[in-house]
């Protein structure tokens, strides 16, 4: 990693810790340290907002179910899932659905780095692997 | 009973259908068999983490937003953005009687084309060295069967000594016959039928050699029927350098359970020096920072988290290390030799010069020593062999004054004819090692002088026919050496008697 590089990191890094309110992502924030890039333009601004970018999704992401579904999903079962996750995760968590016909039958559920295989086409995997 | 009541809980297993949880993150970059990793927020250092297509990866560094992995096994496959997930397992390899006789790769897997093996058990590949309270002090020798180091540099079972010296001065022959030699007394020793006998077995870990010494290492354990108490390791050098790296781990996991199950065992690494360039290739690449010679500030920790393994312990077996280290240009003292010396417990030097005199095995007496081997040495070598070193040493010292061709007193001159048989004797061919009650009968002769009357050319000579004699006509005699360890006046008597008719013969 080059100095540019890691000086780059830092600052997007010192940024997103800026962004943060209360522990969550606060979107008033983000314009803020938006608009202090624009205002003080770094050496490498491409860089700085890449890895800025980058920090903001991976948080996105940790609050976020990404459910997705072989079948039909009901309204009921996704606000189910995203009480079930807030609560386990203890923050709060939005549910939403992505249809995905290749899992056969079942759900695929990921919350930030975390992945909850209950589907037909991961438990095939499984035994594929296994054998 | 555990055995039905693991088959009932796989078919409970079979039939829940509970939500898999895995931790996962994506590949940012891969190069060089080590990967950067986005998210894996859960993994924990050391951890094995699943990449697609089977390789196996371990999480070597743990930053704020990014994983290091080292990949084990073929990374052709894989690329940016692929994903990979935790296992919540540390890296495990089998262990067992079942692996003997086999050569497996870093990760235990068989190389040689024999089949599966079935192994009952897996342990770690990192674990942690065996504490103060369960180790017992080295007091059972481990006979190497090469003369010069039973009887002057002896090795204790359970101690760590280096092999040390530049290319092609044989220190993988060393090992080797060591290994051969460990097989010949535990045929002797088992088909003997004595309860009290304990086998060695044998692990050689091959660290970023080439394939063909390998091959050629395996097939002279086998031409010796070596092999079926061997385990061999082998990360060689076509292999990436995180199984070089991992390799005399697997070794040494491999060797505890000889260890931790009343055994003993005996484990060669061929070479630390290789596998010191293979983690300082991925400390580099894991941009970890870089000190003396490029390595990693954790480099002495590397070799001495993995000889701190090799111990005796109270109320179970052994472990005992030959590390071996190879040097340029004789220099003891670079930063990697001067490590290993400090861990090991004695170091077994090699010199070019010695060996180009054909003075071979080429162990320098001065520079080699064990530190703890002496109390593991038995009476019967103490008894033909304790003054050799001090003898040797001296010749060394007066052979280097006899060069500027002043005159010599008398006494000098024994010196150095005595000095000078002692090499002769001394000197051996390789995959040839000498059982210690054959060495007992050499060095006595030595010792009171049979040799003396000889030619020097001869002594090399003499001293093979009086063990092909002692062999073939006095195995009783052998026999009595080897169960009592030690010179009494009755098998001394004897001893004289079987030498006068060897030297009657020899003469003739």
């Amino acid at each position: 990693m080059s100095a540019q590089s890691k000086k780059a990191q830092l600052l997007a890094r010192q940024l997103f810790k800026l962004s943060l309110e209360n522990g969550a992502l606060a979107p008033e924030r983000v314009t803020g340290a938006l608009a202090y890039l624009e205002q003080h333009r770094p050496a490498n601004p491409l860089l700085v907002l890449r890895a800025y970018q980058r920090l903001v999704a991976i948080e996105l992401a940790r609050s976020a179910a990404v459910v997705e579904h072989a079948g039909s999903i009901a309204d009921t079962v996704l606000q189910s899932l995203a009480g079930s996750f807030s609560a386990r995760y203890h923050r709060p968590i939005t549910a939403t659905a992505v249809a995905n016909p290749a899992l056969i039958a079942g759900l695929r559920v990921r919350v930030g780095d975390d992945l909850y295989e209950a589907s037909i086409a991961g438990q095939l995997a499984a035994l594929a692997a296994a054998v | 009973m555990s055995t039905v009541l693991d088959q009932i809980e796989q078919e409970i297993a079979k039939l829940t259908s509970q939500a898999v949880k895995k931790n996962t993150g994506n590949i940012r970059t891969i190069a060089d068999g080590v990967a950067k990793i986005d998210g894996l927020s859960d993994v924990m250092y050391n951890e094995m983490v699943q990449f697609p297509g089977g390789a196996i990866g371990i999480a070597l560094n743990l930053e704020e937003d990014e994983v290091g992995c080292v990949i084990l096994g073929d990374v052709s496959q894989l690329k940016e953005g692929d994903e990979v997930s935790t296992t919540g397992k540390l890296l495990s390899v089998p262990v067992g009687r079942e692996l003997l006789g086999r050569a497996v790769d870093a990760l235990g897997r068989p190389i040689d084309g024999k089949g599966p093996i079935n192994a009952k058990e897996t342990y770690p590949v990192e674990k942690i060295a065996p504490g103060i309270i369960v180790r017992k002090s080295v007091t059972q020798p481990l006979f190497t069967g090469i003369m010069a180091i039973d009887s002057m540099i002896p090795i204790g079972r359970g101690q760590r000594e280096l092999i040390i010296g530049d290319r092609g001065t044989g220190k993988t022959t060393i090992t080797i016959d060591t290994i051969i030699n460990q097989a010949k007394i535990n045929k002797v020793g088992l088909a003997s039928g004595d309860p009290k006998f304990r086998p060695v077995y044998s692990i050689y870990v091959a660290i970023g050699q080439k394939n063909s010494n390998v091959v050629r290492t395996i097939a002279s354990l086998e031409a010796a029927g070596a092999l079926e108490y061997t385990i061999i390791v082998a990360a060689t050098a076509s292999d990436n350098p995180a199984n070089q790296y991992i390799a005399p781990y697997a070794g040494a996991s491999m060797g505890e359970w000889f260890m931790e199950n009343g055994m003993d065992a005996l484990i060669v690494y061929d070479d630390l020096s290789k596998h010191a360039v293979a983690y300082r290739q991925i400390s580099l690449i894991l941009k970890r920072p870089s000190g003396r010679e490029a390595y990693p500030g954790d480099v002495f920790y590397l070799h001495s988290r993995l000889l701190e393994r090799a111990a005796r312990l109270d109320g179970k077996g052994s472990l005992t290390a030959l590390p071996i280290i190879e040097t340029l240009a004789g220099d003891v003292s670079a930063y990697i030799p001067t490590n290993v010396i400090s861990i090991t417990d004695g170091q077994i030097f090699l010199e070019t010069d010695l060996f180009n005199q054909g003075i071979r095995p080429a162990v320098s007496v001065g520079l080699s020593v064990s530190r703890v081997g002496s109390s593991a040495q038995i009476k019967v070598t103490k008894q033909v062999g304790g003054k050799l070193k001090g003898e040797l040493a001296q010749f060394r010292e007066l052979a280097a004054f006899a060069q500027f061709g002043s005159d010599l007193d008398a006494k000098t001159k024994s010196q150095l004819d005595r000095g000078g048989r002692i090499v002769e004797l001394f000197k051996q061919p390789a995959y040839n090692p000498i059982s210690i009650e054959l060495q007992a009968a050499t060095l006595w002769a030595m010792q009171k002088g049979y040799y003396d009357n000889l030619d020097l050319k001869q002594v090399t000579a003499a001293a093979v026919s009086l063990r092909e004699y002692l062999a073939t006509r006095k195995d009783a005699l052998l026999t009595k050496i080897r169960t009592k360890a030690a010179l009494d006046a009755e098998i001394e008597a004897e001893l004289k008697s079987a030498v006068d008719e060897w030297k009657a013969t020899f003469a003739a």
